[in-house]
């Protein structure tokens, strides 16, 4: 399945540098992710995979190097991107329906357009029942589907998520790994998943990019082709794996 | 085990408040009674009961019936309330989300901040009189100070992730403002209400005493120059309860707001 070469390029990145002050994070970093990739970055904490994300949503300007999505430079006010942060990003003001909604609300996507795009994503995430519950009367497995539903609602051109099940318990992790797989086939998203666990990398990837320790760069490229859905035991899920954790292993 | 502070048998707990209550009253009637302290300086609950029946309806010796009194301080605290809420809310929202208000405003509200409100007592006869505009000016400016900390604490204290996400999605530094920093900083919002209300009721009865012609701070000073103990203590209890009904009020009105918006 790794077809990178055949399919079109979505979002590029080049020469991507970052500082702070005098601690250089990011390390001329380049790359490109193809049209309805799903990318898994890994690599140790500490090492700038979210201050990565938070430069491709340009909620921070890079020091050097650019990065383009679909040729243009990345702009949130343009581009159809979307954030499934490493914290709970639930609004307790307004109900699971409604935190749902919010992306859609900001791109003013008409009305009926949102009610029946909200509809179909709460089916696909199993959220219906709770479409009118407050975030605080959820439990916290519930709320990061909220924030995943909210994500993939928007349609969008670029999905980032930041260690989203890095909290939950193993089951749910499982679960919410194979709902992620469903949603990514059945709406065909960009999907660049980060995360420090890499047995989670090679479940979800097609493609996972191992990063260095800082300064940071793309230590090595592991292109993952196994059939869905995966088997943590399947001997070459297991081998897979070992060359990850022995390229992190390597300093 | 209960997590109260201890346990004890509930009807009785239910007795206690209104007899230590009717103690305190038993041994303020007895002290003056008895000639312990002498009835020119207070009053007896009898007394205050008698004049407060007395004022329901007659008109002398102060120039107006009790309620004339009471809707008096509350139509004044009131205008000046409302007045520090609507100003007050929306600038310190904006303070909090917008480096240019709060550039602007913060200097002129941290010079006039520590001066306490009844200090402008003076200045505001000067300028509007003894009417009610020069008491609501008062309130106003006793009450505007927690509602520009309120809001703009509220607004600061809005989780970052919740504008980070925002922003990923597009939004506007407007967009966010209203749709994410308002709602967030709405129950500190809350919060400043009922702080707002206590400082403007204070503020009102140190106006009232000082320069009216009317209102429960008057008739606390009128009882003062006429000699009278007991219509001194009916102002006093008079602000008091009047007070606690607005505070109720007040806590309703939120409560049922915040019902709306979040259970
Ligand atoms: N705003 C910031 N200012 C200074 N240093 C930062 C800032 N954000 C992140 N860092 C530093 O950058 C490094 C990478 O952080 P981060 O991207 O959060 O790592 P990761 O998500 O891979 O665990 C850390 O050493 C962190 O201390
Ligand atoms: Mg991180």
């Amino acid at each position: 399945m790794s077809e990178n070469g055949k399919r079109k390029v979505k979002v590029s990145v080049n020469g991507l540098t970052k500082k702070f002050g005098d601690l250089l994070v990011l390390d001329d970093i380049s790359f490109t992710v193809a049209e309805g990739e799903l990318l898994c970055i890994v690599g140790p904490t500490g090492c700038g995979k979210t201050t990565f994300l938070n430069l491709l949503s340009r909620l921070i300007p890079p020091t050097r190097g650019n990065i383009m999505i679909d040729g243009e430079e990345a702009d949130p006010k343009k581009h159809n991107i979307s954030f499934v942060f490493q914290e709970p990003s639930c609004m307790p003001w307004r109900t699971v329906k409604e935190n749902i909604a919010y992306g859609m609300e900001v791109k003013k996507v008409p009305r009926d357009e949102l009610e029946s795009r909200l509809k179909k994503i709460m089916d696909l995430v199993g959220l219906s029942d709770s479409a009118d519950l407050y975030p605080n009367q959820i439990s916290s497995s519930m709320e990061q589907r909220v924030a995943i539903a909210r994500a993939f609602a928007v349609n969008p051109d670029l999905l980032l998520m930041d260690e989203p099940y890095g909290q939950l318990d193993v089951k749910l992790r499982y679960y919410l790994e194979d709902e992620l797989v469903r949603i990514w086939r059945e709406l065909k998203s960009t999907v660049i998943f980060v995360t420090h666990n890499i047995e989670e990398a090679v479940y979800l990837a097609e493609r996972i990019l191992v990063l260095s320790n800082k300064p940071t760069t793309v230590k090595a490229e592991v292109p993952v082709g196994l059939p869905r859905p995966r088997d943590f035991r399947d001997p070459e899920f297991v081998e897979i794996r070992k060359r990850v954790t022995d390229l992190i292993k390597w300093w | 085990m209960s997590d109260k502070p201890s346990s004890g048998n509930s009807k009785v707990l239910k007795i206690l408040p209104y007899l230590s209550l009717l103690t305190v009253l038993a041994v303020w009637e007895l002290i003056v009674d008895t000639g312990l302290v002498p009835n020119t300086l207070l009053a007896t609950p009898a007394q205050v009961l008698k004049l407060f029946i007395y004022k329901l309806n007659h008109a002398d010796p102060d120039g107006a019936v009790l309620i004339v009194h009471v809707l008096t301080s509350v139509g004044e605290a009131l205008t000046g309330y409302i007045l520090a809420l609507l100003i007050g809310i929306p600038l310190g929202l904006l303070m909090g989300w917008f480096v240019v208000a709060e550039g602007l405003v913060r200097p002129i509200f941290e010079m006039i901040r520590p001066i306490p409100p009844v200090a402008w007592i003076p200045l505001a006869i000067f300028w509007f009189g003894i009417g009610l505009t020069g008491k609501a000016f008062i309130i106003w400016a006793s009450g505007i100070v927690p509602c520009v900390i309120n809001s703009f604490v509220g607004v600061r204290m809005t989780n970052p992730v919740y504008i980070r996400m925002a922003r990923t999605y597009g939004a506007s530094d407007w967009e966010i403002f209203r749709k994410i920093c308002i709602p967030s900083a709405l129950p500190m919002v809350f919060g400043g209400l009922q702080v707002a209300l206590a400082a403007s009721w204070t503020a009102l009865v140190a106006a009232e005493l000082i320069a009216a012609d009317a209102g429960l701070g008057f008739l606390i000073t009128m009882g003062r120059r006429l000699l009278m103990p007991d219509m001194i203590v009916l102002g006093m209890i008079m602000v008091g309860l009047t007070g606690v009904a607005i505070g109720i009020i007040i806590d309703r009105v939120e409560k049922r707001l915040v019902a709306g918006m979040r259970r």
